[in-house]
């Protein structure tokens, strides 16, 4: 059997890279999604890596990030609006903080990270495509220059399967448990006709 | 042929250099400087932080989601970066300016209720991707200083979180086209937006010079055409103009480069008048007849003196974009009688068609009477204003000026539509005060008002060395228990702030500076009440862009003016020594009386004033109309002298008539003037004569 997987693995086509096309046209029109993530933070604030269970609910107007362990927050992003919720459950608009453009920015483009809007990242990014990844590094005049490299990989159906952020002082790895989308996912193209 | 060939390699070599070392500049107002050193270093502190150098502003408040972001896309790709109005303290400063919140305040702050909704906070958004750069500024600023300094001492600050006042970093060097789009695209939201910035009016002047160069040129090209075929039938005589005019316009335009890196554009538009002055030069100098030789070249060496005057006093002007005109047509002028030399022998065989009319033969009594008549009708009138504001030097669309309304309302609004620098030797507060006894400003909107006595920032020291590091250890206790370790600084180094360290401080936090000092001067920065102006001779003095250039160029004005003056009294001095006739010189000078006669009826009715374009083109029909006179006086009006004045004079009014068709004001204002100008000096020329025994340089 171990033989046979073997043999099938070997006279496999190799993989080949994302295009930037088929991954637009699969997340083109997102009108909703939800995940479950398993977030892993470490770094220079950390004591130890940190790692959180997180819900994300995403639709074009509003998201919110909830932690769900070990401590219960959320951060809701709506407009130009951030409310944060704390494990005591009082919500606090953090109206000066948003209205920071550096701040709009980073939220801007968390949410098009979610969404894997390309046109969003890449205006402040040179994204490179590879096998099942997407590189991107900040260009000189980008206004997210916070992160100095973000990794967006893909599991087989091309579905997000992980995010990795690098910052200078911080690395944050969300790995998508279960991601549930409107409209649902195309269907991959059969390999021959790609 | 050969020659031809040769002066066509030239101009193309020319054409080169300078297209290979010329930059453009539409910024003519920027380039004045004031003329004394303390003002223009205190103007250039001021605006080192004016919240308009460098940067646009975009009111989208009304503006849906979609159309906001539509809007930021086209913004950011036309190289704008978007950066707010207000920088909140840097982490070093914040403990420097602590003193200044009341001690309720801090005592709020510090507070365990607020220590701990903090700490919520911060663990909330340490969980998003970038939470970092949270953490790190918690960690400058545990308590939250900062925010609340910034709320308290910039109270009329644009609310915060409705993202209404958009302030974006412009691109250098400008892209003109990215610029245009972004224009049209806010101009297409109608008035849902507001906007601002020195970049929309580089635009609109750039397009309007651009249109203007185009038309006028063209235009200019065509009537030059009909009237030179017209009188001589020869295009000989054209072809000799254009390429000498093309000569021309090298020559002139190196002849800025000499001295100036950069050439504004309104210069460039300027030199489409240089057939202008080329097609004198060129007619008087062809078909001269060996009979009545010297009497042409002395009409001849009057007019080319006269022009070369009138030009050679605009260098005495302070106004760069003035000087770059002069030169130019210095240059120019130059290079066209340089140009010239090469054709001698065609100019030679070139004859005119001689035209006669009935003139009026008038004693040169009769038109000193006349000119007094005219100084007496100006007495009545009045003299006119001297005085330049900037809208006279930049072309402004209906829809920039209504965009310019709306912001100065808001800048009236809080008292900074006219911010003043005020000398201070006590305490900058009596200052304040006595202005404000005065009606001048309003103490209590100044910044200063923000100020907290020695002894109120005692009381809060004592509170922040108390409960500072009790809240900030608070603090670190319960991230800890979330896995988050910040390391907070320790208040050591706090102390009161007098009133110019807190007017400095200030000034680093906001687009606008509040004090200065040069050399050992200090100043304090305030707003004048709306309506209220700085008094005649006081030591206030205008530090807004506008108020600024317009004094500037209102002295500028008055100095051309005298120069414009010292010009004729150089020229009179020339003609009499030329013609050696007190009545010729009289009679040369005659039509500039009627002229100002106009000009000063015109000012009346309209409640007008003159500006410094106007004295610009008074020099330019000394300069260029009183050659018609000269011409005509120095070869007794003979009939053939007399066509060429004819032909010049119309080739003039239809190279500045067409300026009439130009949007840029400084281009239409120099166009009526040397029209009306060198229209009243033809009609004088050609109907208007000496008795035959006076003229002719007999």
């Amino acid at each position: 059997m171990l033989a046979l997987l073997l043999a099938a693995a070997l006279v496999a086509p190799p993989a080949a890279p994302l295009t930037r096309d088929e991954l637009r046209a699969r997340y083109a029109g997102i009108r909703s999604l939800s995940a479950d993530v398993l977030q892993v933070k470490e770094g220079r604030f950390w004591a130890r890596p940190l790692e959180s269970q997180i819900r994300l609910r995403y639709t074009p107007d509003r998201i919110v990030w909830e932690s769900l362990s070990p401590v219960r927050t959320s951060v809701v992003i709506e407009g130009d609006h951030l409310t944060v919720s704390g494990a005591g459950g009082q919500a606090r608009e953090l109206s000066a903080l948003a209205s920071d453009p550096r701040v709009a920015a980073l939220l801007s483009f968390i949410r098009s990270l979610i969404t894997v809007d390309l046109a969003a990242i890449e205006r402040d990014f040179d994204v490179t495509y590879g096998v099942g990844e997407l590189v991107a590094t900040p260009r000189a005049l980008s206004e997210v220059k916070l992160f100095e490299r973000v990794r967006i990989g893909f599991d087989a159906r091309h579905e997000l399967a992980e995010l990795e952020l690098e910052t200078a002082s911080e690395r944050t790895r969300l790995t998508f448990l279960r991601i549930v989308r409107d409209p649902p996912p195309p269907a991959l193209p059969a390999p021959a006709a790609r | 042929m050969k020659r031809t060939a040769l002066i066509l390699a030239a101009a193309g070599v020319l054409a080169v250099v300078v297209q290979r070392t010329f930059t453009l500049d539409d910024h003519p107002i920027r380039s004045l400087t004031h003329p004394d050193p303390a003002i223009a270093a205190l103007f250039e502190r001021f605006q080192e932080r004016s919240p308009f150098r460098g940067k646009i502003f975009v009111e989208v408040g009304a503006l849906s989601a979609a159309e906001r972001g539509a809007l930021e896309v086209r913004l950011r790709d036309a190289g704008y970066r978007e950066e707010p109005l207000f920088q909140p303290p840097p982490p070093e400063q914040v403990l420097e300016l602590a003193p200044l919140l009341p001690a309720e305040n801090l005592r709020r702050l510090l507070g365990d209720e607020a220590i701990r909704a903090r700490a919520e906070e911060a663990i909330s958004v340490a969980a998003l991707p970038g939470g970092d750069g949270y953490l790190a500024a918690l960690q400058a600023d545990p308590a939250g200083l900062g925010p609340a300094l910034l709320a308290r001492l910039t109270p009329g600050r644009p609310a915060p979180g409705g993202g209404k006042l958009r302030v974006y970093r412009s691109p250098t060097p400008l892209d003109y086209g990215r610029v245009e789009g972004v224009h049209d695209a806010l101009l297409a939201l109608g008035d849902r937006v507001h906007f601002i910035g020195a970049d929309f009016f580089a635009v609109e002047n750039y397009r309007a010079v651009k249109r203007d160069m185009l038309l006028c040129s063209a235009l200019t090209l065509v009537l030059n055409l009909a009237i030179f075929f017209l009188f001589t039938g020869r295009w000989a005589l054209l072809g000799l103009l254009f390429l000498g005019t093309a000569v021309s316009y090298l020559t002139g335009l190196l002849a800025i480069r000499a001295f100036y890196a950069e050439v504004f554009a309104v210069v460039l538009a300027y030199t489409s008048t240089f057939v202008g002055f080329n097609n004198e030069a060129l007619v008087h100098l062809a078909g001269i007849e060996e009979k009545s030789r010297r009497r042409s070249l002395l009409g001849i060496w009057s007019a080319i003196g006269t022009t070369v005057i009138g030009f050679v006093v605009l260098l005495f002007g302070r106004s760069v974009m003035v000087r770059q005109m002069a030169l130019a047509s210095l240059g120019g002028t130059a290079g066209f009688l340089l140009f010239l030399l090469a054709y001698r022998g065609v100019l030679r065989r070139i004859r005119f068609r001689a035209l006669e009319w009935p003139k009026a033969t008038v004693s040169p009594g009769v038109i000193a009477v006349g000119c007094a008549a005219c100084t007496a009708g100006i007495a009545i009138l009045g003299l006119p204003r001297v005085e330049t504001r900037i809208e006279e030097f930049r072309f402004q669309t209906p829809a920039l000026g209504e965009q310019v309304a709306h912001f100065s309302k808001a800048l009236d609004a809080l008292a900074l539509e006219n911010v003043v620098a005020v000398p201070v030797t006590g305490p900058p507060g009596d200052t304040l005060a006595g202005l404000g006894a005065r009606g001048l400003v309003e103490p209590g909107r100044h910044p200063l008002a923000l100020w907290r006595s020695i002894s109120e920032q005692e009381e809060s020291l004592d509170l922040l060395r108390e409960e500072y590091p009790r809240a900030a250890s608070r603090l670190r206790g319960l991230l800890n228990g979330a896995g988050i370790r910040i390391e907070t600084a320790s208040p050591l180094t706090m102390r009161p702030l007098d009133e110019w360290e807190f007017l400095d401080r200030l000034g680093e936090l906001g687009p606008i500076r509040w004090a200065a000092r040069v050399g050992a001067q200090r100043f304090v920065f305030a707003g004048l009440r709306p309506g209220a102006a700085a008094p005649a001779g006081s030591a206030l003095i205008a530090m807004s862009p506008r108020h600024h250039y317009d004094a500037l160029l209102t002295s500028l004005s008055q100095d051309l003016g005298w120069l414009f003056l010292a010009g004729l009294a150089g020229m009179a001095l020339y003609l009499g020594f030329l013609q050696r006739s007190l009545a010729r010189v009289l009679y040369v000078f005659a039509p500039l009386f009627p002229s100002a006669l106009v000009f000063a009826a015109c000012a009346r009715v309209t409640g007008g004033s003159l500006n410094i374009v106007h004295v610009m083109g008074f020099s330019l029909v000394i300069a260029l109309a009183l050659d018609y006179t000269a011409v005509a006086v120095s070869s007794d009006h003979g009939p053939v002298e007399l066509s060429k004045v004819l032909l010049t004079g119309l080739s003039t009014l239809a190279t500045f008539g067409v300026l009439v068709l130009a949007r840029h004001p400084v281009m239409r204002d120099l166009g009526v003037t040397v029209a009306v100008g060198s229209g009243v000096s033809l009609l004088f020329a050609l109907f208007v004569r000496l008795p035959a025994r006076l003229e002719g340089g007999r």
